[in-house]
């Protein structure tokens, strides 16, 4: 899902004007590999970089609790971009380009930063699994290096601002593959990307700000993602939300907005063993119940859709979606909403958190 | 009812603008053009010390401290992508390359990683609206290079156009834009720069923005063969060119100063026509004190108009002297100067002041004196022409105590900014001692001509009618030939000077500078060769003396080029004696002019210089000639300054071919290609040669052109005066035209006094330009710069500014005469009717 953000990172670091930028997104990325039904997953093969691709991420959201039950939030993304379709090479020759965002959602307020760094020079990257046994992803001094080839268990070192992030992360169940078999299709034109996600992560770790140390626990979730091409003509944006259900399922769901209304709808329902049931858009009714006027920094706020309704009709289940506060926008260079997410029951009670995605607003 | 008065009397006194518009024209004409050179001059030096200002950053970017190879080797990649990991974001790469052009043109070429710039591209808005869409375009092959829009007009190169070099190879396709601070630089990416040198090695890294804890952390993290050095170059570049600077406002002040002789030639003219005004209005009752009112108010708005028209034609005169002059702070001083201008309200508010200040001395200050005259006694032309001589003799006076002041202060001059003030002392002394001498040449040919040739002492004699009129113009005119003549003096001295002592100092054939060549691996190539001749490879310390960026030099004592090594003041009895000693003493220091001039070392003193092992001494024993070096320089045997200083670099290598070997220069360079040394890692002679002739060319390039427009301000003042004569008089020559006076012969008249005047002027500059180029050459080079040089006198520009002057008569002259016929018809018939 989150492929769409790559592409726009580099399209409107382009700046270039809205139409064109639309005009690119759905372009066919003629040149670049393509991604095609059929293809399996091989790990830890696929944890490594797809540089013939034109773009791909490592994406982490956490939601973590403090000692005195303080709701906090992480993100970590690395992305990685193409700019050509010509054969990637080393050094500074390379056609790569690394963007990293972080963002930490605090009970005093929302931090984020980015970083950007050229590819083919070892400033930013995602190891060769085969190079010295690890896998690594980094960019300069913010890294996610595991104890093995696989993803986990790991060390994920990073900052925000003055605020220091250091958390281990351990996988406690199978890696999911979204879609069909990690193929995962985004319109009926037949859009799509390899997908795949480790939702059941223990995450521990501490923030540090100067002599100010707070020690933090909770879920995490990494979603895996690479394409070449993935817009379709009418799809303006999309909300994304990855849920941590208290009884022990998880749950991906993810609605691309079309201009007609009929919005291309997509899901996963996984459970407690990790067994994951593909969710279709007849299987998902997802409906805004509040906006919320979001201070987007660039002199003007923006009307988001702050809280949710989400139903399951297959699992006859729903469950209210709100943020933990309103204001945690991502004021990148691709400006978006993204963070902690509380979920209740059809009773009003407590039921799991989550994060929510929210791009494509104006 | 106050008001209205002075609105009438304002419209009474300005009626007279509008009955006279070639007047008003040329009150205009000076005021602009005084203002536009002026401005001109301080716009360009209000940009440039901003340029120096923001010389904390780097292409947007804050650099507040530079990370170097102590051996100019320049840095690894892997050493800053370690940095880099290690958290220090701060930092990023820079590779600064020069090139020659197939055509000769030296360019040079900076390059860097947008995407670690830390403001970067990407997320800073700056960056954004710079780069815009072409940043992808800009960082993978075939890449673009920047080139600014001056850069690319002169080098003839539009958008996708891609520079040939001198080997062959292409830059970039071209994309004319630039970034903040780029200067008169290609900008291109790290990737592009490395494919264009074959080398993959940072020149540099600067270091953004830093947190104390951080900086101490970069330091101790460092190896050994990097360090951290910080920048101070917007202290350095704002003291190094400061004379430079002053040099130029100098010369605005003398051009806004010719530019108001030409205001105070128009007033004049402006006062006899308007005497009868001032007089009608003081009998009618008019208040004193509502006229002053009014006359401030002419003056107000006379400055207001020449403010903002001279300002404008400033921005203009200013753009087009702007690339050369940046071209030369930038291979002088390393200055970066932005090719695009920037204005400052503060300069135009400083126009105005000075026009306002001038205006009020040439303008309101002359008709408040006419106006405080008694009424009846300011209409009586005998007062005027008792005026005049009166004027000539209180100026002349002026003149003298002006002159001895100069005389006084000569002695003490201690910096650039004394030496121009006595400069201008002396420049208005001889101007205002101009009237006098022109009223002396008058009487001393009245007193040689023979009594019967009555037409001649005629028009000799008609000279006394002209001469208020011609007062101010010659004043300018004087002016403008001494600068002429004097600065033409200095740059023709420099000149000489310069290019005899590249010709001694650049005697080697080829000047290699690669640092993967070892200088041992090239002596044993040529030695299997026969194409070399002699060697000299220079090391060299870069460091701060006495606050000052200072470079030690380790020489080879016995190379060809420091037997011969020209020096202005030595120790013993000769130059070679002192030479001698310092090849073959322990503790003998060569220094430049600049330490012995700027710094007040003298030949015998002891400088002491810190090195890894301490402070050392060493006795001077020579200075020699530095020309074009901003900086200290002190030149030490080689081994000293490598046993001193573990951390020298090379400053490279010269090579003399062998002449007996016809195909020394092939083989030479076919040696260097072997070693791994790239096309521009060598120059020859010719070439280096050519190049440091072309950089002296342009930095006086501003002068040159300065002297041409204060000479064409000085025209237009002849002008002015010779139609404002035309004015005035033209009733007179109406009666002797009736009285059967032909026109060739009225124009004879006019002629004469004038060619008089002209020549008076011209013998008179001729002394005194020599004078300016002396006091130029002896004092202010020599404070501003540490740079002695023989003043070289020559008359040959003394014949061709006569030549100019006589031009200038003439066609002023034929302007007139033109004029004159054109009028003489009507003047006829007003014959008998009351002037």
């Amino acid at each position: 899902m989150r492929v769409l953000i790559a592409v726009f990172f580099a399209l409107a670091a382009s700046a270039i004007q809205a139409q064109d930028m639309l005009g690119d997104l759905r372009d066919q990325g003629l040149g670049f590999a393509q991604v095609t039904p059929g293809r399996s997953l091989q790990f830890p093969r696929d944890h490594g970089a797809h540089p013939d691709y034109r773009v791909e991420w490592w994406y982490l959201t956490a939601n973590l609790e403090d000692s005195e039950g303080g709701q906090w939030g992480m993100q970590w993304t690395l992305f990685r971009q193409a700019l050509s379709p010509r054969q990637a090479q080393a050094g500074w020759q390379s056609n790569q380009v690394w963007m990293a965002h972080a963002a930490i959602t605090t009970p005093d307020g929302h931090f984020f930063e980015q970083r950007f760094a050229r590819g083919g020079i070892d400033q930013a990257g995602v190891s060769r699994v085969a190079q010295d046994g690890h896998f690594n992803a980094w960019m300069d001094d913010w890294e996610w290096r595991s104890n093995s080839a696989a993803l986990f268990p790991a060390k994920l070192k990073f900052s925000v601002g003055e605020r220091e992030i250091v958390l281990l992360l351990e996988g406690t169940g199978e890696l999911v593959a979204n879609g069909i078999d990690g193929y995962s299709q985004k319109s009926a034109q037949g859009q799509a990307s390899y997908y795949y996600s480790q939702p059941h992560i223990r995450v521990r770790g501490f923030v540090s700000q100067g002599l100010e140390k707070t020690y933090l626990s909770g879920k995490g979730w990494l979603d895996r993602e690479w394409s070449s091409q993935e817009l379709a003509e009418n799809q303006q944006g999309w909300d994304w939300f990855a849920l941590h259900l208290d009884d022990g399922h998880k749950l991906m769901v993810y609605q691309l907005r079309h201009a007609d209304g009929e919005h291309w709808l997509s899901g996963n329902w996984i459970d407690p063993q990790g067994s994951a049931r593909l969710l279709d858009r007849d299987s998902i009714v997802l409906s805004s119940t509040r906006s919320g006027n979001i201070e987007t920094g660039d002199e003007r706020s923006r009307k988001l859709p702050m809280e949710w309704k989400l139903a399951l009709v297959e699992q006859d289940r729903s469950w209210r979606i709100r943020p933990l506060y309103d204001q945690q926008w991502m004021a990148t260079r691709i400006p978006y909403w993204e963070g902690v997410v509380l979920i209740e029951d059809e009773q009003g009670a407590p039921s799991g958190v989550g994060y929510m995605e929210l791009t494509g607003y104006q | 009812m106050r008001t209205s008065g002075i609105f009438w009397v304002l419209k009474a006194l300005l009626s007279h603008y509008w009955r006279h518009p070639w007047q008003t024209l040329f009150l205009a004409v000076g005021l602009i053009a005084g203002v536009a050179l002026w401005s001109a001059v301080q716009i360009i030096n209000q940009h440039a010390e901003n340029s120096y200002r923001q010389a904390q950053s780097l292409l947007g970017a804050q650099a507040h401290y530079w990370i170097r190879n102590r051996r100019d080797q320049g840095i690894d990649p892997s050493t800053y992508i370690k940095l880099r990991r290690d958290g220090f974001r701060q930092l990023f790469p820079l590779v600064e390359l020069e090139v020659s052009t197939a055509a000769g043109e030296s360019v040079s070429i900076i390059a860097t990683d947008l995407l670690a710039l830390p403001d970067n591209l990407l997320g800073n808005d700056q960056s954004t609206r710079d780069f815009g869409a072409t940043w992808l375009e800009f960082v993978q092959p075939p890449y673009r290079a920047w080139v600014p829009r001056v850069l690319a007009r002169e080098l003839g190169l539009a958008r996708g156009d891609q520079l040939e070099l001198r080997d062959g190879r292409r830059l970039p396709p071209a994309m004319v834009q630039a970034r903040v601070q780029q200067g008169r630089r290609v900008l291109m990416d790290i990737g592009a720069a490395f494919a264009l040198s074959g080398s993959e090695r940072f020149s540099y890294l600067a270091v953004g923005r830093i947190e104390p804890h951080a900086f101490r952390r970069l330091a101790a993290s460092l190896p050994d063969h990097l360090e951290l050095i910080e920048n101070q170059q917007h202290l350095d570049l704002r003291e190094l060119t400061q004379s430079l600077h002053s040099h130029l406002s100098a010369m605005s002040l003398l051009s806004f100063a010719v530019g108001l002789f030409i205001v105070f030639n128009a007033v004049r003219f402006s006062l006899w026509y308007r005497r009868a005004t001032l007089l009608d209005l003081r009998l009618m009752g008019c208040d004193s004190r509502v006229m002053l009112v009014a006359i401030l108010f002419e003056t107000l708005a006379w400055s207001l108009l020449g403010t903002a028209l001279g300002f404008a034609v400033g921005v203009v005169l200013a753009q087009l002297l702007l690339p050369g002059l940046g071209a030369s702070l930038q291979s002088l001083y390393d200055a970066i100067v932005e090719t695009e201008l920037g204005l400052s309200p503060w300069t135009l508010f400083q126009a105005w002041c000075l026009s306002l200040i001038g205006l009020i001395w040439a303008l309101a200050w002359p008709l408040y004196r006419q106006l405080r005259r008694s009424s009846l006694e300011a209409a009586r032309v005998e007062v005027l022409l008792a005026d005049e001589s009166g004027a000539r003799r209180r100026m002349a006076l002026a003149a003298v105590g002006l002159a001895l002041l100069a005389a006084i202060a000569y002695p003490r001059i201690e910096t650039a900014t004394q030496g121009f003030v006595v400069l201008g002392l002396l420049l208005f002394a001889a101007a205002w001692s101009l009237p006098a001498l022109l009223a002396a040449a008058l009487r001393l040919l009245a007193w040689l001509l023979p009594a019967h040739s009555l037409l001649t002492r005629w028009m000799v004699s008609d000279g006394w009618s002209q001469l208020p009129a011609f007062r101010s113009a010659m004043m300018a005119l004087l002016l403008a030939l001494t600068a002429n003549l004097g600065v033409g003096t200095l740059v023709d001295s420099f000149r000489s000077a310069f290019v005899g002592w590249l010709e001694v100092r650049q005697s080697a054939d080829i000047y290699l500078r690669a640092p993967n060549v070892s200088y041992e691996q090239l002596l044993g190539l040529a030695d299997n060769g026969s194409w070399l001749a002699d060697s000299h490879y220079h090391i060299g310390v870069s460091t701060r003396w006495r606050e000052r960026p200072t470079l030690v030099r380790g020489v080879d004592t016995r190379a060809p080029d420091s037997l011969v090594l020209p020096l202005s003041s030595w120790r013993g009895e000769s130059a070679a004696a002192a030479l001698a000693i310092w090849r073959e003493q322990a503790g003998k220091v060569l220094v430049n002019e600049q330490v012995h001039f700027l710094a007040g070392v003298e030949v015998g003193d002891e400088v002491e210089l810190k090195t890894e092992r301490g402070l050392r001494h060493y006795e001077v024993v020579g200075v020699f000639y530095d020309y074009g070096n901003p900086y200290f320089q002190f030149y030490l045997p080689g081994r000293v300054v490598a046993s001193h200083w573990s951390h020298y670099y090379s400053r490279g290598v010269a090579l003399w071919l062998n002449k007996n070997n016809p195909r020394a220069m092939q083989q030479a360079e076919a040696s260097l290609k072997a070693l791994g040394a790239q096309p521009g890692d060598w120059i020859s002679q010719t070439q280096v040669r050519r190049l440091s002739v072309a950089v002296f060319d342009r930095t006086f390039a501003i002068t040159a052109a300065m002297n041409l427009l204060t000479m064409m301000v000085a025209a237009i003042a002849l002008l002015a005066s010779l139609l404002a004569i035309l004015q005035e008089r033209l009733p007179q020559f109406a009666q002797w035209r009736a009285l059967g006076l032909r026109q060739s012969e009225q124009l004879l008249l006019v002629a004469t006094p004038l060619l008089i005047f002209c020549t008076v002027v011209w013998l008179l500059a001729i002394p005194l330009g020599a004078l300016l180029s002396w006091i130029l050459i002896d004092k202010l080079n020599v404070i501003s710069f540490g740079w002695s040089m023989p003043l070289l006198w020559e008359i040959t520009p003394a014949l061709q500014l006569a030549l100019v002057v006589g031009l200038i008569c003439v066609s002023t002259l034929l302007l007139v005469a033109f004029q004159w016929r054109r009028q003489m018809p009507l003047a006829l018939a007003q014959l008998g009717e009351t002037v």
